[in-house]
């Protein structure tokens, strides 16, 4: 199972109107790295996400995802591989149960109704959101919407996980069980957040986005010292190493 | 205008708790309560325009249909008056133009115009009801399952899944921004102003484009190839449903060939 690897080569991205979001970016996860994905609003954080679901095309460099470049034919194969959760749990939610959330995916992929099932009740679990399979989508409350959002992507067994800001709006509540959920994964996971200390929590690397570049690489304890690389990238030491530093 | 938003929703929510409890009418098929209420629908409007008295026996199944389900008959019949505005306006005139007398009761002489009045008050009245009571006592993805295994081309049922899932989001994306505004305009009683109001429209429309555009994302990230597939599996009884679609069937095919209120008077006068 070596395979579950994300490789990224000079990646390059201009939206249509011109803007640059991506000016060659590269990096490689492997197989079961969590990594976290850094950077100001507008550093390309986004439209990388974007970029490597096959959402949007690449206007430069390549996407490998467990030896499958990213293109045109093979976005969908891609997308099977890669669990893609939004950062607004309203947009991932369409169906009108959960039960019919979370088994979308899997019944896409032409599975029997058994399996289907299976797939929707180990996913719901693993999430913590069993309890949640009949009731309504559009009734949950923030943490379950996210709970569920993760469950919808874990049931298509992916082999990467990428999160887009996956604790915004939960409570302390809410975001200890986050954190534990993604400590426990076994995929490849790559997290795009600001909240620096789920990062400490969850992510052993960091990769800082600036300005469409990635303006550092490496063990995020190494990463979250160096004040003036992250004053520089408009972010800031994380308030638990801040106590650290002023003991 | 931030206050009937607030109302809206809440009735939405309501209509959304009750469609969920469990119940004897709850529990039925959705295709046989579907058939049922357009059986009713056709029945009821397919009278003359002067019928008032036949109709009456057909009230019996928004009647009985309330008690069964255990929804509160004032809540059906706050919903139903909803159309009643509409159903003036289009019944408005009839008086007026249609002046042929139809029925001496005493001093009173009744005109065909009013009785045509009356009778597109009492049809719609019957038909919006039964149109409540099927909402309120079927959840929405199981009517729209119906509606689809019922041959509805798939395309309009996916529009009325994601009308109903978006419908709160976008209700609640209104009420903020008009909050907003509230909250910005002291001393303005007048409420929105057109031109406040155009704008107020037009980035609603943009968020909402903006969402399709993520909501389409997520779908294509999961898979999705221009069909939705659901699991759930609905069952058609012909001891609990089939009962329900035959008696209700059979009462509308007999109030509607047989003239029940002037047997019924026969009988009494006799």
């Amino acid at each position: 199972m070596s395979h579950h690897y994300l490789d990224v080569r000079d990646l390059r991205y201009a939206y249509p109107d011109g803007t640059e979001a991506l000016k060659g970016v590269s990096f490689r996860l492997e197989h079961g790295e969590a990594c976290a994905l850094v950077g100001a609003n507008g550093a390309g954080k986004s439209t990388m996400m974007l970029a490597l679901t096959g959402l949007i095309l690449p206007s430069g460099g390549t996407v490998d995802v467990g030896g499958t470049v990213l293109s045109k034919k093979t976005a969908a194969d891609v997308r099977r591989r890669i669990g893609f959760v939004f950062q607004d749990s309203e947009d991932q939610l369409f169906m009108p149960t959960v039960f019919d959330d979370v088994a979308f995916g899997p019944l896409n992929q032409g599975l029997s109704e058994a399996e289907v099932r299976n797939r929707v009740s180990v996913a719901l679990s693993e999430a913590g959101a069993e309890h949640l399979a009949d009731r309504p989508t559009h009734r949950l409350s923030g943490g379950e919407k996210r709970s569920v959002a993760i469950a919808t992507v874990l049931a298509m067994l992916p082999d990467i996980l990428i999160l887009d800001e996956p604790g915004s709006g939960l409570d302390p509540y809410g975001r200890r069980l986050l954190v534990g959920m993604l400590r426990n994964f076994r995929h490849t996971r790559l997290i795009a957040t600001h909240d620096l200390d789920l990062v400490l929590d969850v992510c052993p690397r960091t990769i800082v986005l600036h300005e469409g570049k990635v303006a550092a690489d490496g063990p995020t304890a190494d990463i979250f010292r160096r004040a003036d690389l992250l004053e520089r990238c408009r972010l800031e030491v994380p308030f638990r190493m801040q106590n650290g530093l002023s003991k | 205008m931030s206050g009937s938003i607030e109302r809206n929703l809440s009735a939405l929510a309501e209509a959304v708790d009750h469609s969920q409890a469990s119940g004897l009418v709850h529990g039925l098929d959705p295709r046989a309560k579907i058939l049922v209420t357009l059986l009713f629908v056709i029945a009821v409007t397919s009278f003359g325009k002067y019928e008032v008295s036949r109709l009456m026996p057909f009230a019996l199944y928004p009647a009985v249909l309330t008690g069964l389900s255990g929804v509160s008959p004032g809540r059906v019949l706050k919903r139903t008056l909803i159309a009643a505005p509409f159903v003036l306006f289009v019944g408005l005139f009839n008086p007026l133009f249609d002046r042929t007398p139809l029925l001496r009761i005493g001093p009173l002489v009744l005109t065909g115009g009013w009785m045509s009045f009356f009778s597109i008050i009492a049809r719609s009245f019957l038909a919006v009801s039964a149109a409540v009571l099927l909402v309120l006592t079927t959840r929405f993805d199981l009517l729209c399952l119906g509606l689809e295994r019922m041959g509805i081309p798939r395309v309009f049922v996916v529009q009325l899944q994601f009308l109903w899932r978006y419908l709160v989001l976008l209700a609640g994306e209104a009420q903020r921004m008009v909050r907003a505004h509230t909250l910005r305009s002291w001393g303005n009683r007048s409420g929105v102003s057109l031109k406040t109001f155009a704008s107020l429209a037009g980035s609603l429309l943009l968020r909402t484009l903006d969402r399709a555009g993520r909501v389409y994302g997520a779908m294509k990230a999961r898979g999705f190839d221009g069909e939705i597939r659901m699991l759930r599996p609905l069952s058609f009884s012909l001891s609990r449903d089939g009962l329900f679609l035959l008696a209700w069937g059979g009462y509308f095919l007999v109030c509607r060939f047989v003239n029940l209120p002037e047997l019924l008077s026969g009988a009494v006068g006799r």
